[in-house]
C-alpha cells in the first residue's frame, strides 16, 4: 500500500504549513498554523493560564456546515492534548488551525466525515510542527470500515464508507497509547477489539502487538506503519532546514 | 483585527520615494505584471494560481437544483470566497472582513453580472432542474492584488471544467457519471478579466498588480474590468482619493493590453493540460472520426 504524500511549509505567510494527500480516498488538504496569536475580545472565554486552540474546516466545493463545526470539536479536543498551551509565550494567546480541502471529493451534505477526519489530524499535526508549536507528542490516526460480512478495510472509500456497518477513527500517540476512538454504526466488543488490533498495528507496525505470525502478515498488507510516514517526512525537513549546520560539522 | 498590520511611515515614504524615481521594490516597471503561473489539478476545475507571492486555489464544482421561480430558465453560478486565516494571520477565520466583501463584489460584478458563463445554458427542464455551478476560491497565500488573482482563477477554471452530461427522456432527468458519457464544457460568451491599478501622489503615478506594501501605501485603487475584444464590462474606484477622469482613459488601454496578455497564458495552459488529458481521457476512445 502507498503511504500518503506531505510536504511541509508549502505556504509562505502562515506560520506553518503542511499539505497533505491521502492515497486511497484522493483527498488533499492544505493546513495552515498560525501560532501564538492575539486573540481579540473573546478574553473571557479562554483559561488565563492556557493557549486557546481554535480549529477552522473549509470544505472544497460546499459552504461550511455542521459536519465541520462537529470534526472540528473532535479536533480541537485531540490538539487541546497535544499543544503545551502553558509554554512561555503561548497563554492567553490563540492557535489557529486551519484546514481546507483542496483536492479530491469534498464530504458531501449528511455524509460521515470520519472518512476525512486521519487525513486532517495528520495535516493538523504536521501544519503545527511545521510552525515549531511545543508539542507533548505526535500521533498517527487511521480510519477503518466493517463491513457487512465483518470483513475490516483500510482507508475506505466514499461508497465502501456508505456501505458499512461501522466505522472507527482511530489515533494512537507516538507511545503507543489510544487517543482517540470516535465510531459510528453498529459493532460490538469483539469487533471493535479487532479493529482496535489491525489500527495499532497500521499506526505502529506489528513489533507494538509482538511477533505473531498470523498478525506478521498483517503488516506486509498495511506496508510501513503511519507513525513512520510522518516521522520520516519531519525528519526530512529538519534534514533539509539544518543542511547548513550539518554541512559544518 | 481582519486588517494588515500598518506600514511604518519610514517604510511608506521609501516606497513612496521610490516609485517617484519610477521604480519599484521588485524592480518591475510600473505597467508589468508579477510571473504569473496557472495550474491544473486532476479534477476537473481545479485551478492553481501563483501571481509572484499571492497564490489561491478555485475549484468548480456543479450539482443539479431547482432554478429560481422567477427565472425558470437560467441556472445558477455563485463565487464563494472566504478568506482564511491560511491567507493571511491577519484574517479571522469565519469572519468576514471589509477585504472580503470588496473582493466578493468586485469578481461578482466582473465575472457574473458580465455573463461570462451563460447561465441560459445552464437550465435543463424549464423550472424543474438546472445546474448550479459554484467557484469555490481558497486563498493560500496573500501577497497584494487578489482581485486579479482570483479573476485569473475563477476564469481558468470556467474554461478548463466539466460537467457531467444530462438529458431529459420523458419528463425525466438523467445525469450520466463522467466515465459514461464524454463530460461537456461550460459555455463562455467573453472571457473578461479585471486589472487593478493603484495611485499615488494624488493620481500622478499609477501602478498595476500591486504587491500588498504598494497596496498599503496607496491613495486609492482603481479596478478595470474588460474582455480580450476591448468591451469595458466593470470600472470602480471605491474609496481613497480623487483620481484624475483621464486615468481611466488612459489605462483602460493600459488593461486591454495586460488581460490579453493574461489570457494568452490561461489559453497556454489549458492547451498543454487538455492535450496531456487526450492522451488517456475518453474523448480521444469515443471520437468517431478516424486517424486517416
Amino acid at each position: 500500500m502507498v503511504g500518503p504524500a506531505a510536504t511541509l511549509t508549502p505556504l509562505a505567510r502562515a506560520d506553518g504549513s503542511a499539505s497533505y494527500q491521502c492515497p486511497s480516498t484522493g483527498s488533499n488538504i492544505l493546513g495552515s498554523v498560525n501560532a501564538p496569536v492575539e486573540l481579540p475580545g473573546r478574553r473571557d472565554a479562554l483559561k488565563p493560564e492556557e493557549a486557546t486552540v481554535e480549529v477552522f474546516v473549509k470544505p472544497g466545493t460546499a459552504p461550511a456546515g455542521v459536519g465541520e463545526r462537529y470534526v472540528e470539536g473532535i479536533i480541537k479536543g485531540v490538539l487541546g492534548r497535544l499543544i503545551l498551551g502553558r509554554e512561555r509565550g503561548y497563554p492567553r494567546r490563540g492557535v489557529v488551525v486551519t484546514l481546507a480541502t483542496v483536492g479530491g471529493d469534498s464530504v458531501g451534505r449528511g455524509d460521515s466525515y470520519l472518512t476525512l477526519l486521519p487525513a486532517l489530524l495528520h495535516t493538523a499535526l504536521l501544519a503545527l510542527l511545521s510552525a515549531s508549536v511545543p508539542l507533548s507528542m505526535t500521533f498517527s490516526a487511521t480510519v477503518l470500515a466493517v463491513s457487512d460480512s465483518g470483513e475490516i478495510i483500510r482507508e475506505p472509500s466514499t461508497e465502501q464508507a456508505a456501505a458499512a456497518k461501522s466505522l472507527h477513527v482511530l489515533a494512537f500517540s507516538s507511545k503507543g497509547h489510544l487517543l482517540l476512538n470516535e465510531s459510528q454504526g453498529a459493532f460490538d466488543f469483539e469487533t471493535w477489539e479487532k479493529v482496535h488490533q489491525r489500527a495499532l498495528a497500521i499506526c505502529h507496525g506489528t513489533s507494538a502487538i509482538g511477533s505473531d505470525g498470523d498478525v506478521a502478515m498483517v503488516e506486509d498488507v498495511d506496508g510501513q506503519p503511519l507513525e513512520g510516514t510522518i516521522r520520516e517526512t519531519i525528519e526530512d525537513q529538519v534534514h533539509r532546514d539544518y543542511a547548513w549546520k550539518i554541512d559544518a560539522v | 483585527m481582519n486588517k494588515e498590520a500598518p506600514l511604518s511611515i519610514t517604510e511608506r515614504d521609501f516606497i513612496l520615494n521610490a516609485l517617484r524615481e519610477d521604480v519599484r521594490l521588485d524592480g518591475r516597471e510600473a505597467d508589468q505584471l508579477r510571473p504569473l503561473k496557472v495550474s491544473f489539478g486532476e479534477e476537473y476545475g481545479h485551478v492553481k494560481v501563483q501571481l509572484g507571492r499571492t497564490s489561491l486555489i478555485v475549484r468548480i464544482s456543479a450539482e443539479v437544483t431547482k432554478p429560481h421561480d422567477d427565472r425558470p430558465f437560467d441556472g445558477l453560478f455563485t463565487i464563494a470566497m472566504e478568506l482564511t486565516a491560511m491567507g493571511s494571520p491577519a484574517w479571522d477565520n469565519g469572519r468576514q472582513g471589509d477585504l472580503e466583501t470588496y473582493v466578493t463584489n468586485v469578481l461578482d460584478r466582473v465575472v457574473r453580472h458580465s455573463n461570462a458563463l451563460d447561465t441560459e445554458s445552464l437550465c435543463i427542464l424549464k423550472g424543474v432542474s438546472c445546474w448550479s455551478i459554484r467557484a469555490d476560491v481558497h486563498v493560500t497565500d496573500y501577497d497584494g492584488n487578489l482581485i486579479d488573482a482570483a479573476c485569473i482563477g475563477i476564469m481558468a477554471g470556467l474554461q478548463h471544467f466539466r460537467r457531467q452530461d444530462a438529458v431529459v427522456k420523458d419528463g425525466q432527468v438523467i445525469v450520466y457519471g463522467l466515465d459514461e458519457r464524454v463530460p461537456v464544457a461550460l459555455n463562455i460568451t467573453h472571457k473578461p478579466l479585471s486589472v487593478t491599478f493603484h495611485t499615488f501622489d494624488e493620481g500622478k503615478r499609477v501602478i498595476i498588480d500591486a504587491t500588498r506594501k504598494e497596496e498599503q501605501a496607496s491613495e486609492a485603487d482603481v479596478v478595470i474590468g474588460i474582455n480580450n475584444a476591448g468591451d469595458v464590462c466593470f470600472v470602480s474606484k471605491f474609496s481613497g482619493s480623487p483620481v484624475d477622469a483621464m486615468v481611466f482613459v488612459d489605462k483602460t488601454s493600459v488593461a486591454l493590453e495586460k488581460v490579453k496578455e493574461i489570457n494568452a497564458i490561461i489559453d497556454k495552459a489549458l492547451q498543454a493540460d487538455l492535450s496531456k488529458r487526450a492522451k488517456n481521457g475518453m474523448a480521444e476512445q469515443s471520437r468517431a472520426e478516424n486517424d486517416r
